[in-house]
């Protein structure tokens, strides 16, 4: 198993005839991916590398039926193509647009939880369960390069940091069950607590790790659930950004969401919640596998894919 | 980002939203000023018309009596700086007869618009926080469904408005989260809004902070983005203007004590580089973010130029997370176009490049032959990268590129 997509997942993709679309739509293809259709207003019966082209979800769907949506639409249609495919019955929408106007993201964010949907982003760059299925850019041309597949599950705030985890973990001999970038914004659909239980009910994912940044409670929540033991598997935790303590409070240094406000949702502050409710830190990438062979020992099994 | 603006902008706003506004008009010089002061009885005030709160405070609002006195005031205050922006236009308002002053505040942050009212206004929002925090009365709103008539008065009874009140104050929260959200506002605060000596409403303090990425449903505001001060340092100006005046995604640069300097991306690597710098003993000479490459690679340009004209600089790290997407390349060729550009001393500056993926094989060609550039191999990590500029650069001396 893995969380989110496996080899039997149905993906349409919004915005396909874009220049990234195509891209990504071409490379997952190719890695596998099951991609059935495309959505574009007004290029109905177009081609994408195969893909049939629609005007609207609904439609796609009805010929071709799906429950993952991944959209590369422009920032103003956001809102309009996200809440049209929770119409159409999708079940996980990632979106890859960035600096969409925050009124819009938080409508959107409330309407997939209204509706029960789960939403990754957005900016978000994909989720990979390796050797299965990717939606999006992740893993550029050649996945295989970088992720392998195993029992270890990943939540990113950044979707590059996920290639390093990845290629951590494969020095260090682990796999991945599903990676998944959730995106760096302020605001994001599925929080960072949430995918973990998904992984915590994955019965092939032994461990997760997780990036995280300054800004936003993700990893606050994160350390909750682990204090209250709700979340059991062991969570391996790599937190960037604390020489941002060493500069005046609300300067911008990256992501829209790393700009601390106050000291609580500092990467010091994390790292010492987390590492308080009982999450093992990292302090390097090269941490992560060394920690992870403490946990399982070295009997472990690593990898599906030795 | 937070885009503020200015008050007469704001107040313009609030007017089409029918919200009881002060009569008021924007001025270039103490003579308009003076016009307009012609028009208010009761006396004017005039103020800065600077994007930043606590003018007050600052001295850049005057309450005055007749014609004279404002344009007396008006001429002072014209070509004044004000928390760090020149004072080019003033505002001109009615001056209101208080009875009290209240607060009212919508702002978005996170996933919940919020809404905060007291009856404890015209001071520091954050005093009323801090010594008397029963007072103020904060909530959140659905962004599906709004502010509701019914959950505004309800606030409104909860904050210890008098019950005849209740009605008419609700009306005004929910007009004003409508002016709110249709602005794609992320902060509206109402300060004060006041009762005044004839029982009306009025708002007198308003000050709108709006969303960045809207601008494009906000055409007429979108002049308004030059009005964010710029930075004061040479190298960090550039890089702002060049930001301003490109499409495309965002860069930025930080100026920083250090002397390695750090092109990174806009993400988690280039926060767990600088981390890995200062554990490892290296001082970076600034932050950066840099737009995802795609054709037009100016704003790159503009970072890179930054970074390499800053005098302390003594070694570079093209520090980048393995590209899934972006093209090597176009980064890489960037650099050897800055490079070029710049003439004395360029040669002698230690450059490590961890730059991994697509155009890989082209991106190293191109630095053949550059002694001082240091392209690692794969599967060196961000660490080992950081590692060996701190090497590189230890014990040498300031490589002046001018």
């Amino acid at each position: 198993m893995s969380i989110l997509i496996d080899a039997s997942s149905r993906v349409i993709v919004q915005g396909i005839t874009g220049g990234q679309a195509r891209f990504d739509t071409e490379w997952s293809i190719k890695y596998g991916t099951h991609i059935v259709a495309g959505v574009t207003p007004g290029k109905a019966g177009a081609m994408v590398h195969g893909v049939p082209v629609f005007d609207t979800v609904r439609s796609a769907v009805a010929e071709h039926p799906a429950e993952v949506s991944i959209l590369y639409v422009p920032a103003a249609g956001v809102k309009t193509a996200t809440l049209e495919a929770i119409e159409a019955g999708m079940r996980l929408i990632l979106v890859t647009t960035e600096y969409v106007p925050l009124h819009d993201v938080v409508y959107i964010t409330a309407a997939a939880r209204e509706a029960n949907v789960c939403m990754v982003g957005c900016n978000t760059n994909g989720i990979i369960s390796p050797g299965k299925s990717k939606v999006g850019g992740v893993g550029g041309m050649n996945p295989a390069e970088i992720y392998c597949s195993g029992r270890i599950g990943v939540c990113s705030r950044s979707g590059g940091m996920t290639a390093e985890i990845a290629l951590s973990l494969k020095e260090g001999g682990y796999g991945i069950s599903t990676s998944v970038a959730m995106g760096g914004d302020a605001v994001t659909g599925t929080s960072m607590a949430e995918l973990l239980m998904l992984f915590e009910q994955d019965s092939e994912t032994d461990a997760v790790v997780i990036f995280g940044e300054p800004g936003t409670s993700n990893e606050e929540k994160v350390a909750e659930l682990v204090q209250a033991r709700v979340l059991r598997k062991p969570v391996v935790a790599l937190i960037a950004g604390a020489f941002q303590e060493l500069y005046p409070l609300g300067m911008s240094f990256g992501h829209a969401a790393a700009i601390i406000s106050d000291k609580s949702d500092s990467a010091s502050a994390k790292r010492r919640h987390l590492a308080t409710a009982g999450v093992h830190i990292a302090l390097a990438l090269e941490d992560i596998p060394q920690i992870l062979q403490r946990i399982f020992g070295t009997n472990h099994d690593r990898s599906m894919f030795t | 980002m937070v885009l503020p603006l200015t008050e007469d902008l704001t107040k313009n706003w609030l007017r089409e939203f029918s919200l009881p506004v002060p009569h008021g008009a924007p001025a270039d010089c103490s003579d308009e000023a003076a016009s307009i002061a012609a028009r208010m009885p009761n006396g004017a005030v005039v103020k800065a018309l600077v994007p930043t709160g606590r003018r007050g405070k600052a001295g850049a609002v005057r309450v005055t009596n007749g014609v004279e006195e404002c344009r007396a005031a008006a001429r002072d205050l014209l070509g004044k700086t004000v928390n760090g922006h020149p004072v080019h236009r003033i505002y001109v308002e009615e001056r209101i007869a208080i009875r009290e002053e209240y607060y009212l505040s919508l702002s978005l942050r996170g996933a919940y618009p919020e809404i905060m009212i007291t009856r404890s206004g015209g001071v520091d929002i954050e005093d009323v926080m801090r010594v008397h925090p029963k007072r103020l009365v904060r909530a959140v709103i659905s962004p599906l469904h709004g502010l509701t008539r019914k959950e505004a008065t309800n606030l409104m009874r909860q904050a210890g408005f008098e019950t005849a009140m209740y009605p008419s104050l609700g009306a005004l929260a929910v007009s004003l989260y409508d002016a709110f959200r249709k602005a794609d506002a992320l902060l509206l605060e109402i300060n004060p809004f006041v009762l005044t000596n004839t029982g009306a409403i009025s708002l007198v303090g308003a000050m709108m902070g709006i969303d960045e990425n809207a601008l494009f449903r906000h055409s007429k505001w979108a002049s308004t983005t030059g009005l964010a001060a710029l930075p004061a340092n040479p190298r960090e100006r550039n890089v702002a203007i060049t930001n301003r005046q490109l499409p495309g995604g965002e860069c930025q640069y930080v100026e920083l004590d250090g002397d390695i300097g750090l092109l990174v991306g806009g993400g988690g690597a280039g926060l767990y580089q600088h981390d890995v710098m200062l554990e490892l003993g290296g001082k970076p000479a600034n932050h950066c973010v840099t737009p995802p490459t795609g054709s037009d690679n100016r704003k790159l340009k503009a970072v890179l130029s930054a970074i390499l004209e800053n005098p302390r600089l003594k070694g570079l790290l093209i520090g980048f997370n393995f590209a899934q997407m972006a093209r090597t390349d176009i980064r890489i060729s960037t650099l050897m176009e800055v490079l070029s550009e710049q003439h004395v001393g360029i040669a002698q500056l230690p450059i490590v490049i961890r730059l991994f993926g697509a155009g890989e094989e082209k991106s190293r060609a191109m630095i053949a032959g550059h002694t001082n550039i240091h392209y690692v191999p794969r599967g060196t990590t961000l660490k080992q990268a950081v590692r060996l500029i701190i090497e590189l650069t230890s014990g040498k001396s300031t490589v002046s590129p001018r």
